[in-house]
């Protein structure tokens, strides 16, 4: 594993390009990370250097979509954490959907599609497909049109399949997608109804009345002010007795909005909102 | 000369051989201990327990952004990456995959050698595949220290001899050499 590095000043110079040139800030995210997705962008596309990306970035317009796509982390799985997905079907979607019409569930973390997919696939088995109004954030025109297409990145099907396995799904997990050339496409039949937001790096931007919001593995690529700043946003979306999920390894422990959840699930970091 | 962490990077074959050295550090170890080993990624608990029962010191899987302390073992939680962070913390991540690996032993050490630099000692044990080979020769760059089990020693040499075949290790170890040595670490600070 040879691979190309940047330094801590170049990789501000990046942001500071995006910053003044785009208005996306960047400057909040965690710097580790975000270097190694930076070195990810500039081996892919091959530019010589953080200069050569810098010129890109500078001159191109149309190439910025493309790279918010890029330095976005693929989600790589679907149905991780199977427990999780379980604990969702078997203990809340019930509990939200029960007497209301058009349900919101907003998959709020900047997914590639498999946070998407593994929720619509468990709504249509549980018969609530329709029932519901889908949320999902993302960054890039790019990652929407990947995602619309059903042609999601599932390098490992047998990963996902043995998750779903896990999940202990109605069908097999070969019944949702089929293979041309290859590639895997899922069936989009799932997801015609998914309202796609766009979003920039601070939420400043988000929907109302949401009743679940995973967010799941996002603010691990935040430093410790932005993501107070985004749990903020997230806190006001999600309506009282709602649920908002983490990663299993992130808290709201130390963090400005613990006080409005209660821990609902602690092995699976799914909150509740207070309701008062 | 003086250290600010020790990182242990291992794969099949290198249960025993971490147990042993967790199991006969003094519990005023003066360093913290990074532990980034290969484990089944949909299996979250019972590796910390296991690993525990013997450990003279304090074992935790970190959370994302858990400030680093010495006298403490982190292992790398299941399907995470996990970086070291300057200020001293943990970064998680679950980013694509290092040689088939998450978490990875090129990533946990090349990250914790970017911070501590020559004050770091990198442990590679017995394992299956390359990862760890490139972060250790990144410690061994940075000016840190790099100990490599004897290969003749592991239950599965792939990994050993991948990193002695990058980097000039200052120490080729058995276990209890490796034990040894860490005992001897005395404080961190002049």
């Amino acid at each position: 594993m040879i691979r190309y590095e940047i330094g801590i000043v170049e990789t501000r110079n990046v942001i500071k390009t995006i910053l003044d040139t785009y208005g996306y800030d960047f400057r909040d995210y965690a710097l580790t990370s975000f270097k190694r997705r930076l070195e990810h962008v500039i081996m892919n596309n091959g530019f010589k250097d953080a200069d050569g990306l810098i010129d890109r970035l500078t001159n191109n317009k149309e190439y910025f979509d493309n790279f918010l796509c890029d330095i976005t982390p693929e989600t790589t799985e679907m149905f991780r954490d199977p427990s999780l997905w379980r604990t969702i079907r078997d203990e809340i979607i019930h509990d939200i959907t029960k007497g209301s019409t058009k349900t919101k569930l907003w998959i709020a973390a900047f997914d590639s599609g498999e946070e998407l997919f593994s929720l619509a696939v468990l709504l249509k088995e549980a018969g609530l497909l329709s029932e519901v109004q889908l949320y999902a954030s993302v960054i890039s025109e790019k990652t929407i049109n990947k995602i619309k297409s059903g042609r999601i990145d599932a390098r490992e099907l047998e990963v996902n399949d043995a998750n779903y396995v896990r999940f202990n799904g109605k069908y097999n997990f070969s019944d949702y997608y089929k293979i041309e050339n290859g590639q895997a496409i899922f069936d989009t039949s799932l997801i015609q109804g998914v309202n796609f937001i766009k979003l920039n790096t601070v939420y400043d931007n988000v929907p109302g009345g949401i009743k679940l919001a995973l967010f799941r593995n996002q603010i691990i690529y935040y430093n410790q002010i932005l993501q107070d700043k985004v749990l903020n946003q997230l806190s006001n979306s999600v309506v009282p007795g709602g649920y908002m999920v983490l990663g299993v390894k992130e808290t709201l422990e130390n963090t400005g909005v613990s006080n409005r959840f209660t821990l609902y699930n602690d092995l699976e970091k799914i909150y509740k909102k207070k309701t008062t | 000369m003086y250290y600010k962490a020790v990182i242990i990077g291992g794969s099949a074959g290198s249960f025993q051989v971490i147990t042993r050295i967790l199991h006969s550090l003094p519990p005023t170890f003066p360093l913290p201990v990074l532990l980034s080993l290969h484990r089944l990624k949909h299996i979250r608990s019972g590796f910390v327990e296991a690993l525990s029962i013997k450990a003279s010191i304090p074992i935790v899987e970190p959370f994302d952004k858990d400030q680093i302390k010495p006298g403490r073992a982190y292992l790398a939680p299941a399907n995470y990456h996990m970086f070291i962070e300057l200020g001293n913390k943990i970064a998680l991540s679950t980013e694509e995959p290092v040689n088939h690996s998450r978490p990875s032993i090129d990533l946990s050490f090349a990250t914790a050698a970017q911070v501590y630099r020559e004050k770091l000692i990198g442990i590679i044990l017995s394992g299956a595949n390359r990862d760890g080979a490139y972060g250790l020769k990144k410690i061994k760059d940075l000016g840190g220290l790099a100990i490599v089990q004897d290969p003749a020693e592991c239950q599965v040499k792939t990994m050993t001899e991948a990193s002695l075949k990058l980097t000039k290790a200052d120490h080729v170890f058995s276990t209890q050499e490796i034990i040894k040595f860490l005992q001897n670490i005395k404080s961190t600070a002049p």
